[in-house]
């Protein structure tokens, strides 16, 4: 491979890897928010307790996945400059802004606010509480759009010109209001708040398949997540389709090498496109359908159909990796369309070192990726019973010890 | 003050909180496995006490302030590219090996401190714990590598691109520039946990502390021996790192001298100005360089600032966004403040 394979590879691990965490950390928490709201919003004690829990387990999944995701993410920053210098040079005028603006605005506050809301159990005023964990969510969303703005640039670049060789802002408002940006913020959203939305569904139905004790529990949390899913996964097909008149104006090319077989990544395209839309099509019809069944509470009485609600927990996923390799690798040969390849882009680094950093980097992301899915799982089965997320009780028993010991 | 002096200024802020609260992050990760059982009589009442149901307390304290410290690195990485992208370019790519090797660091010391409250056997959390250990480490070392290179300066080409290799970071000012940065994050995150542990822990960190800070010293006079012999840093404004390398050694020796006399709040006071000084050194000490070429001169804050306009964008935000940044910060400080105890949810 040559150091650019290296680069491309190393890039487009940190980045669909990170993608996977983000789309259901962003799915979930509008999700884990409202729940909170509601119990924050209950006063009879024993359905507040119930919401509370709720919030608590759901609460617990959203914060082992966004702890990996963040992980990732740090990573993310950093890969422009390390193998990437080219694109700093040519368009840092431009596409540093939103880069720093997202910082600043989103990843700071969602990070802050987070952690507060971890430890804020019975320790911050409940309305504090719950203000804190939709700060969480608006600024989980303000950083996809000011990442998508920036991702926007290289896929259709705009509000700029250059001079010399190099790329200079003219139109802030344009760069901001990046059709291709919006509608993909729209999509995405769509598609997280899908995932988010399978992901109740599935897991509570699994529950109450099994007859679990906590039925309202899991009952109002399939109420919610079925619902969301199945709007976000409708409508996220319209979303989706609003992108090809676009792509048709502004990359020719992406569209050239999903139709015409001699084009190169022709292949790759045509098969990821197609799986989008295939997944996204049945998640949509079978969450549909599911609707109807939540009436007498037909959809987790027979077993079978409880359990194909949890095997459909992948599939948004699937369909998300499906639009990113569409979007991403259709935009090739070129980092910024039209502007700047991606091979001009590549730092002076060498082979070997991005042998070592990207298998390192593959190593661990993968690594943390199985033990995510693991813990989701383990805790996701285990259901809402010693939960220890925003347990109350004394952090130790701390027997008071002696200081004589000293 | 113009608006590129402004925003280096700016820059400089990022990385100097990213120093002072990932700096005592990384100091508790190192050293957590070990406090608990660094009484006198290296008593194991005391180590249990500290950790009763496969609890840390030492974790316990850096928790609630866990994720929004490691966010200032970030932020730093972002102003780095909005407002100086001629220097992000050629800055972390030419750092590469040691970048990717804070990262790395990172990534799994941030995922083991979040996750080792989840794992469900001892062993498990032993495995966490020596990634936690590992994730503070391995970052520290290499800040005070990265600091050590930015000081003596980086072997710049003609085109601005540079790389880093074996005989640039071995030499023994950098190597030593590396030591004492670890030895200062650590006695940096022991004052934290004098600061704020229940009494066991923290007379125990504060033992820790102390000798900790003797050997933060030594170690910060060898890179000053080093650079008086001529084997260290070539500081192009010489009497600013004069005086920023005295005011080092005098917060090193406030903090030793608060920490024994249990003044925890000031020996904390103390060790955040003994982290914030090397950022400060490595910015004013070679100004208007804002890379120092090992050959002379280097590439200057005008040089490596993006375009004027954008910089007026950026602007108009971060006057918005700093304070407001700073506001809530504070806010999460407050909101967890004193002494790690009964009314703290433990998660981590």
């Amino acid at each position: 491979m040559s150091a650019a394979d290296l680069a491309r590879l190393q890039f487009a691990a940190t980045t669909g890897i990170h993608w996977l965490f983000v789309i259901l950390t962003m799915g979930l928490v509008p999700l884990v928010a409202i729940m909170h709201t509601r119990a924050a919003c209950t006063s009879d004690p024993a359905k507040r307790a119930v919401r509370e829990r709720m919030t608590r387990f759901w609460g617990q999944l959203y914060v082992i996945n966004y702890a990996v995701g963040i992980v990732t993410g740090l990573v993310m920053e950093f890969q422009f400059g390390l193998s990437w210098s080219g694109l700093s040079k040519f368009a840092g005028n431009v596409f540093g802004a939103p880069l720093a603006l997202e910082t600043l605005i989103a990843f700071f506050a969602e990070s802050t606010f987070l952690g507060m809301w971890i430890f804020g159990w019975g320790r911050l005023r409940s309305g504090v509480h719950v203000t804190l964990i939709w700060l969480v969510a608006l600024t989980a969303y303000a950083s996809g759009y000011w990442i998508l703005v920036a991702n926007g640039f290289m896929q259709h670049p705009v509000g700029y010109e250059v001079r010399d060789g190099a790329a200079y802002l003219t139109d802030f408002g344009a760069l901001l209001t990046n059709p291709s940006a919006l509608l993909a913020l729209g999509h995405l959203t769509l598609a997280a708040l899908t995932t988010g939305g399978v992901l109740v569904t599935g897991v509570s139905t699994f529950h109450l398949a099994r007859r679990t004790e906590e039925t309202d529990l899991f009952r109002g949390s399939l109420r919610l997540g079925l619902w969301v899913a199945m709007l976000a996964s409708f409508f996220v097909i319209i979303v989706g389709d609003l992108q090809f008149p676009l792509i048709e104006r502004t990359q020719p090319g992406k569209l050239a090498a999903l139709e015409e077989s001699h084009l190169p990544w022709h292949g790759l395209l045509r098969v990821s496109t197609d799986v989008m839309t295939i997944t996204g099509n049945t998640v949509s019809t079978i969450t549909f359908v599911a609707v109807f069944l939540l009436w007498k509470d037909l959809l987790v009485r027979w077993r079978p159909l409880a359990y194909l609600m949890t095997a459909l927990i992948p599939f948004p996923f699937i369909a998300s990796a499906g639009g990113w390799v569409l979007r991403e690798v259709g935009r090739q040969p070129w980092l910024i369309y039209g502007e700047l390849t991606v091979d001009d882009a590549l730092s002076h680094v060498s082979r070997g070192s991005l042998a070592v950093s990207c298998s390192a980097f593959i190593a661990i992301f993968v690594a943390l990726a199985a033990v995510n899915w693991t813990l989701l799982t383990r805790f996701a089965r285990r259901g809402p019973y010693g939960i220890q997320f925003g347990a109350t009780e004394p952090l130790t028993e701390e027997p008071r010890p002696a200081t004589a010991a000293f | 003050m113009s608006l590129e002096s402004l925003w280096l200024a700016l820059l400089g802020l990022l990385l100097a909180g990213y120093f002072v609260l990932g700096g005592y992050d990384y100091g508790v990760q190192m050293l957590h496995p070990f406090l608990g059982r660094s009484g006198a009589d290296g008593s194991r009442g005391a180590r249990e006490a500290a950790e009763p149901v496969g609890r840390n307390a030492a974790l316990a304290a850096i928790a609630p302030f866990f994720l929004g410290n490691e966010v200032w690195l970030v932020a730093f990485t972002g102003v780095l590219f909005g407002a100086f992208p001629h220097l992000e370019g050629s800055l972390l790519s030419g750092l590469y090996p040691l970048i990717v090797a804070i990262l790395a660091g990172l990534v799994l010391g941030n995922a083991a401190v979040q996750l080792r409250g989840r794992a469900h056997s001892a062993r498990g959390r032993r495995r966490w714990d020596a990634l936690i250990v590992l994730g503070g480490g391995l970052p520290a070392v290499c800040w005070g590598l990265v600091l050590g290179l930015l000081l003596h300066g980086v072997p710049r080409r003609p085109d601005g691109s540079f790389h880093i290799g074996f005989g640039e970071v071995l030499s023994p000012f950098v190597l030593a520039c590396g030591v004492t940065t670890a030895l200062l994050f650590a006695a940096h995150g022991a004052v934290f946990l004098a600061l704020r542990s229940a009494p066991e822990l923290a007379s125990a960190a504060r033992r820790s502390g102390t000798a900790l800070l003797r050997a933060a010293g030594a170690a910060g006079a060898l890179t000053l021996l080093l650079t008086l012999l001529g084997a260290g840093a070539p500081m192009r404004n010489g009497v600013t790192s004069a005086l920023l390398a005295a005011l080092f050694a005098a917060a090193l020796a406030g903090a030793w001298w608060w920490l024994s006399r249990e003044r925890h709040g000031r020996a904390f006071a103390a060790t955040c100005c003994a982290t914030v000084l090397p950022v400060l050194l490595v910015g004013a000490g070679h100004y208007p360089y804002v890379l120092a070429s090992s050959s002379g001169a280097g590439l200057t804050v005008r040089q490596a600032v993006t375009d004027g306009a954008t910089l007026k964008i950026l602007t108009a935000f971060g006057v918005v966004l700093i304070p407001v940044i700073l506001a809530y910060q504070t806010w999460s400080w407050w909101a967890f403040r004193g002494r790690t105890g009964r009314r703290h949810p433990s998660y981590f």
